[in-house]
This record gives C-alpha cells, structure tokens and sequence, in this order.
C-alpha cells in the first residue's frame, strides 16, 4: 500500500523490532554529526566573511565596521553523548533548536527567500507522504501525526516515538517560519501545526523536482547534490533497505513508517541545504575580490579533514599573508558509511573544482562600485574576422579599447573595438581590422605590446623578431599613406621565436626561440640582444617566457622538458627550478605550453599539455598546487591586473576563469573551432578596462565584456 | 610532433618546436577529418606535400561543395600573397617610378587589394559560414580574382618556381571560370592557356 496517496491511516504494519530501532538511531547519530560538521563548517565560513567583511569595510571607509562580536568561533568537544539521544530529549531538542536557528540565519543571510524555503518545505513534505489535494489543512496534518505515529499506540513507544515526530513537524517550521517562536514549536510537538502553515500548505502544488533542482540550474551542482542520497541508500543491515529515496523522492519506500526513516528523509533535504549554504558562502568570500582576502588555502576546500597538511604548505608559500584559518580537526564520523574517507569525497570541495557556473544569480553580494575588473560573468560581445589562418597570440593596449592579433597567415592586425561593423544575424559585433602588419614570411606566431602602447613586438617562424610603431587606433584602413610602422627587425635567433614579453621597467623584451635560446633585448641600442640564457640547452628547448611581477630583475622560462627555471636577468644565473612531477605516461604531456608570472605575489602558474594547470612559489621551487583544468592540453594562461583570477585556454575549445584564491573554476566557456587538434592559442586580459580575448585556430579573434 | 608510438596523433605544433618540425605528422584522407575547417586542412596539406602538383591541389574531393571548395581556395591564395607580398617588399628596387620601397605602386596595390580580399572574403554578409555559401556570395568570388590577378601581373618572378603560385591561381580561374581568358595576361603557361578547354562547370 503506497501511503503516499492515502488520505485515511496506514494499514498496520509489524512494530519496529528494537534491534532496528538501534540501528536507525545509530544512523540518526551520524546524520546529527553530519550536520554538527557542517553547521561548524558554516561558523567558519561566516567567520571568515564578517572578517572580510570588516577589512573591506575599513579599507574602504577608513572605520571599523559593527558587526558584533568578531570571535573566532569555538567549538565544543565533538563526543558526542551517547545518553542523549534517547534519554535526554529536552538537550537534544535544544541542539536542534539551536542548529536550527543558524541555519535559518545563514539562509536569510545568503538572501535565501522565504519563496524558495517554502518550495523546499513542500519538497520535504512531499517526501514524508503529505497529499496537497485537500484544501482542508487540518485534515492533512492529522494524517501527518497519524503516520507519524504508525497508526498504534504511540505512547507504548514513549518518548522513542515521540521526540522524532516532534523534530519532523520543528523542521517543517524552520522551512517556513522566519520568526519562528519558541512557542510555536511546543506547539508543533503537540501536533497542531499553527494557522500559517496551513495557508501554506494549501498554495503549493506537490512537485517531484528533486531538491537540486529547486536550487540550481546548474546541472553539475545538481549531480554533486545527487551524491547525498547516499545518506538513505540502500545498505546491508536490517531495515536499512527499506529507506531508499532518491534526489527527487520518487523512489520513496512506501512500506516504510518509521518516524525515524522519515526524519532522515526531511534530515536529507536539510543537509542538502547546509551544502548549498557552504557553497554560497565560498562563493561570496571569493568574490569579495580585496587585495586582502584572508588566506584560505586550497587545503581547506579540496580535503577539509586533512586541513593541516595542505595549510602549512600553503603557508610557507605565502610568507607574510594573513594567519590563515585553521579548521579543528577530525571527529563525528558518519555511522552511516563507516568512514571518514566517503565523508570527505561528499564534503569535499575537489569536486567543485569542476563545476562550473554559469549562472552567478545566488552569488550576487553588495560589492559597491569598481566592478571593471571583478566581473564574475562574461559574454561574448565582439568577433574580430579578418585572418586566414589561426591566430597564435592577442595582445590589447594598455589603456584603448585596442589590440594586436597576429597570425599564421603572415600577418599582425590591429583592431579598434569601436569600430565595429553592423552585423544583423547575431548578437555579437564584428569588427574590422584597422591596420595590418606585413613584415613576417611565414607564420607569426609571438606578440607583446610596450607598457605605453607605441610600440609592439612580433616573433614570427622566420626567426625574426619585428619591431613596430603602433600607428594610431584612429588610423583609416584604406589610408594610402604609410607611416614609418615598421621600426626594425631583431635578428638573432636561428629558429622559430614562440614568446615574447615587454617590461616597461626597463624597456626591455625578452624573447624565447626553438633555438634553444631565451634573449634579453633592449631595442633602442645599437646592439639590441643584451643577454642569452639556456645557450647550452641545458634544460631543453624554451617554450614560454615571463618577467617576474614582483621582482623585475628575475625572469621565469618554461621548457618542453616539463620544468621552468626562474632566471636573473643580470647574473644570467639561474635561480631556483620550479618543477613538478612528471606522472603523465605521455612523453609530451609534461610539456608546459605557458608560463606566467603572477603580477604582485611571489607565484608562478604553469600551463601543460597533459591538462593541468600548476602553482609555484617562486621562492622555494615548490609547487604549490596542481588541478586537472580542461578535457584537453592547456595552451595558455592569463592573470587579470588586479592578481585576482586566472584565465585558461585549452584545445578542448573552452575558456575558463578561475579565482586564484579558491582556484576554483568560476565560469567557463566555449569558443573556437578546431582545426586539425587544435583550437585556443592565447587569451588576454585588457590592463585596465573589462575585456578579455581569445584567440583560436579558427581564424578568429573573440572580445568578451 | 607527432606523440611517442602508441599514442594517438595529435596534429599540433606546440610551442617550442623547430621550423622543421612544423606539420610533422601523416596525412589524413579527406574523410578522416571532422573538423568544420576541414576544406583548408585538407588544401593546406596537399600544398604541403607538392606545390607543383596543381592538378592535385585543385581537384576536389567526392561530393565537397563547390562554392565552399572555391571559398576556401581563394583565403588560401591570399594566405600565400601575403607572404609573397613581403617577399617582393624586400626585394624591390628604386626605379623610375618610385624612389623608395615604400612608394612602390606595386606594393601599394598589393597591400591593397589584399586587405580588400581579407575583408570581403570574411565578411558577415556573404562569408558569414565556412561551411556553406549562398549563390549570390558565390558570385562575388570573381571579382575578388579580378583583383589578386592583377597582382600577379605585377610580381610574377622568380618566386614563382618556389611556390607555383601564379599557375596554380591561373589554373583556378580557369577551371571554374572566374575570369574569362581575355584577361590573362601573366605570360605564363603559354600555350597552355590557349588550348585547355574550359569545360568546367559554372561557378
């Protein structure tokens, strides 16, 4: 008999044997510990923001923001008592009470409304067997304590029975009632539900939509959010079979009437919620985008219980950062699956390094104003089509809504995003090109622009390096009058040069060649190449090169051998070797296709053909962090001005973003066709106004905003 | 590079690798390749393997669309000029029509007519999709060729042994009546062009 659909009791079935009881307890005890973990969780994740949230505020306003009492939060000894659960109902209830409460805080907090808490109390409901098809509220919560109370003599069971009922109907009420009283929850235990909830029981219709859906679009938080129906899987035991329901409840077992099983079931959804909230809360720290984010290690995200190991190295990366938040650690295994290891994969924030989010709806915070470099989503807004063949590098000018693309059909050409061309089939503008760059034979396949503009370099297959005068973004395309644009040729490499990077400190370009050789030039002098570095090829074949952002005088040059060297420029010694270790069976997978050097801190990112994307600290060589990235090689790697977020390129067509601190993925998207096996060569942030590019095999340049 | 024996070939030049190394991998038959950018892949590598081989070149594989055939083959003509252009840039001398490279008409023209071709050949309107072009876009693809012939009358040289460039264009035209023989002036192919029957069909 489906007791779903049953508008009378539940036909009798066998009382609960008390070995089942036990069992069930013990699983309850683990879902409390569950949830006590990640309610603490929360605590520290709240922490955490009201500290952000004060230095904003200061940094700000110069004044100290009234947030209350900024301790750090404490937590008790995590035994849990064993005595408690079903001797001392009243602590328990107030543990509930109090849990609650947060919760409830926290969801009004992140700007959860009350619409979407109502959907959710009617998915809970749902799940327990509630019919909305009477309009006749006090109808349905009689059968609601009829069920809940089997049909027997509730009172043999005494308090056993009882106290689980109650928090069923005190759940119900933290779903719908903001200003839930103490009162109204004595009441609820009594059985009668107040007036309120049954006005609200009434307006929603049942849906079978899983909890996920009601709260995300997002199809992968939904199939992460799946995970937790392992909480009520089937398992080998006595009667745990009996407890099966999946995302969307539909498989609820209908033979099941244990008070207990359904307070899972509602337990579920709650846990669920506490998930969401923690991956709220993240994403709001993250996005506060200060200088002065507090140092969350990646430890803490990917593997919460082993928070100390990763925290100290991520420490001695990060020098004199701020004291990074420490997580007490262990305790509250979860009975239910016997091990702290399946706990870790549910909770652990590995998996959403590989979501992606495109909707950033319930991550929106108050951030005022400057929102130039900080924006979370991007969309496509401009095509530049002109080339014929792919194009190998981008670069934009440093204050104009400018850049170069340069291209394997024998050109550079330059762009001026306010000239766009009408285009009436999509939503996106192409633009032509206003100038184009003939000096190259063959592919060009480097660019780097000088820090005021006027200048630019390219590096082509030919082994040169031009040098051009930027003619001016007003320049007209069909000007028959040539400017002295071609300024010179740097020849000395012998083979194709594949990087380029300019710094104004000194004006000088760095260059990187097939040749084995990585070259300092100072383009004005007579005798421009200054320096050469790797002429012995003693670490392979330089792929990439890179001037350090906090130290001028040091270079970094990435190598087909899977390593990158740290120079200094002046001594042409070379100082510390950032390498990783080489797993990859591929011969070519460590091969590094980029390397970039953070702007302010002490970090270099690498980016490898095997698809992972790694940290260094620049100090002790050490890496810091490695990540999976794309489905496919990454080829390139950009860091926006402000040092906040990191962009990727990859041959598996996609763009994605990802915050530096989280180093999670904070939007993706797809660009570019490929041709033969490739398809993103490069991607750009603007200096200083919200674009970025892409560059791709397809010929194509793209502009997003 | 071509990937240690066992892996997959992956047709990339990655940074790092030699000019000699370039597009080292084997060829692919027209219908091993799944890209959307198929047609070039395919012109490209056949250019690759023997310039000379003309013939070749512009025979299009079984069933592939003509206007798309005759598209692509245009972007990879002015591909290759641009190249030949910069050639011809180094190479010029003063004479009595200009003092400087940089005056040079010819030049000027070429650098000209290329970019126009650039922008018609990827303009929204007619060339919005590589994939398929409509008959009016078709159309316009004759007077592209008027325009890069004359470039042709300009620099044909001594590159022409090294990329066969100019008969290969001239050949193109012919086959798929972009221009009409009165205007094929390059003293190339001689008799060549008297005697071939144009018996393609219309563009």
């Amino acid at each position: 008999n489906c007791f779903v659909h049953q508008a009378g009791p539940p036909s009798p079935r066998n009382p609960p044997t008390s070995a089942r009881i036990a069992f069930l307890q013990g699983e309850r005890k683990g879902q409390e510990n569950l949830k006590k973990d990640l309610v603490r969780r929360i605590k520290m994740l709240e922490y955490a923001l009201k500290q952000e949230r004060a230095k904003y505020h200061k940094l700000k306003y110069g004044t100290e923001l009234n947030q209350g009492d900024l301790k750090m939060p404490t937590f008790e000894s995590e035994e849990t008592k064993d005595t408690e659960a079903p001797t001392a109902p009243q602590n328990s209830q107030l543990t509930w009470k109090q849990g609650r409460q947060l919760l409830r805080q926290y969801l009004q907090e992140v700007g959860y409304t009350d619409t979407i808490l109502d959907v959710r109390s009617q998915r809970v409901r749902s799940l327990l067997g509630l019919s909305n098809s009477e309009p006749n509220g006090s109808v349905e919560t009689k059968n609601l304590e009829q069920i809940l109370n089997g049909g027997e003599s509730p009172k043999q069971k005494g308090q056993e029975i009882k106290r689980p009922s109650g928090d069923v109907l005190e759940t119900f009420n933290f779903l719908e009632n903001a200003d839930d009283s103490d009162e109204e929850e004595n009441d609820m235990i009594e059985g009668i539900p107040e007036g309120k909830d049954k006005l609200r029981i009434s307006k929603h219709k049942i849906g079978n939509e899983g909890l996920a859906a009601d709260l995300t679009d997002d199809p992968d938080t939904e199939e992460a959010l799946k995970e937790f129906d392992f909480l009520v899987t089937a398992e080998d035991g006595e009667g745990a079979g009996e407890a099966r329901s999946s995302g969307d409840g539909t498989e609820w077992d209908k033979d099941d009437l244990s008070p207990t099983a359904q307070v899972w079931g509602a337990d579920q959804g709650l846990i669920k919620e506490l998930y969401i909230m923690n991956i709220t809360l993240w994403g709001m720290i993250a996005d506060l985008g200060d200088d002065e984010l507090p140092h969350i290690p990646s430890g803490i995200i990917n593997q919460p219980r082993s928070a100390s190991t990763k925290v100290t190295e991520h420490e001695g990366a990060r020098g004199e950062e701020a004291e990074p938040i420490t997580f007490p650690s262990g305790g509250g295994k979860s009975f239910i699956m016997g091990s702290d290891d399946v706990l870790l994969s549910v909770l652990g924030l590995g998996d959403l390094a590989d979501l992606t989010v495109t909707n950033d709806a319930d991550y929106s915070y108050d951030l005022p104003a400057n929102k130039d470099a900080f924006r979370k989503t991007w969309n496509p807004k401009y095509t530049l089509r002109s080339h014929f063949d792919g194009v190998r590098a981008l670069a934009f000018h440093p204050v104009e809504p400018v850049l170069v693309t340069a291209s394997e059909d024998h050109t550079l050409k330059l762009w001026n995003l306010q000239k766009t061309v009408p285009a009436k089939k999509s939503a996106s503008l192409d633009v032509e090109p206003i100038y184009t760059f003939r000096a190259h034979i063959g592919p060009v396949l480097s660019l780097a622009i000088s820090s005021n503009g006027e200048q630019c370099f390219s590096g082509g297959i030919d082994a040169t390096i031009q040098w051009w005068n930027m003619p001016s973004p007003s320049v007209d395309p069909y000007d028959t009058y040539e400017a002295n644009v071609l300024a010179g040729t740097l020849v000395a490499h012998t083979d194709a040069v594949w990087s380029l990077a300019y710094s104004g400190i000194k004006n000088q370009l760095l260059s990187c060649s097939a040749d084995g050789t990585v070259r300092l030039w100072n383009p004005q002098e007579k005798l421009p190449c200054i320096c050469t570095y790797n002429g012995d090829k003693e670490h392979g074949t330089p792929t990439w090169v890179d001037f350090i952002g906090c130290d001028p005088a040091h270079m970094v040059a990435s190598f087909n051998t899977g390593s990158a060297v740290i120079y200094d420029l002046e001594t042409s010694q070379s100082l510390v070797t950032l390498s990783s270790q080489v797993d990859s069976g591929l011969q070519s997978g460590s091969h590094i296709n980029r390397v970039v050097s953070h702007p302010t801190l002490p970090v270099t990112i690498t980016a490898h053909e095997d698809r992972h994307i790694k940290f260094f600290d620049n100090k002790t060589g050490k890496m810091i962090h490695s990540m999976v990235a794309h489905l496919d090689a990454v080829t390139s790697l950009a860091v926006d001005p402000n040092g906040i977020y990191l962009m990727s390129g990859s041959h598996d067509c996609s763009i994605r973003l990802w915050n530096l601190d989280s180093k999670t993925c904070v939007q993706e998207i797809t660009a570019h066709r490929k041709k033969l096996d490739e398809s993103i060569y490069d991607v750009a942030f603007h200096p200083s106004k919200a674009y970025i590019a892409s560059a791709g095999a397809d010929a194509l340049a793209k502009v997003f905003v | 590079m071509v990937m240690a024996e066992g892996a997959a070939v992956l047709r990339r030049n990655r940074p790092g690798t030699k000019v000699q190394d370039f597009y080292n991998w084997p060829d692919e038959s027209f219908d091993e390749m799944d890209s959307t950018l198929a047609v070039q892949q395919y012109i490209q590598q056949n250019i690759r393997a023997d310039c000379c081989n003309t013939d070749k070149i512009l025979e299009p594989p079984e069933g592939q669309e003509e206007g798309v055939w005759k598209y692509e083959h245009l972007r990879q003509f002015c591909l290759e000029l641009n190249g030949l252009a910069v050639k011809f840039q180094r190479e010029c001398h003063p004479d009595t029509s200009h003092k400087t490279p940089k005056e040079c008409p010819a030049i000027h023209y070429t650098r000209h007519t290329l970019d126009g071709a650039a922008c018609l050949l990827n303009s929204n309107k007619h060339f919005l999709s590589r994939v398929s072009i409509k008959e009016s876009s078709v159309a316009k693809l004759g007077s592209v060729c008027h325009r890069i012939y004359r470039i042709f009358s300009h620099i044909f040289d001594e590159y022409e042994n090294e990329t066969f460039l100019c008969h290969r264009f001239t050949k193109f035209v012919m086959k798929y009546n972009l221009m009409s023989k009165d205007n094929l002036i390059v003293p190339i192919l001689g008799e060549e062009v008297q005697n071939s029957v144009s018996g393609e069909s219309e563009a």
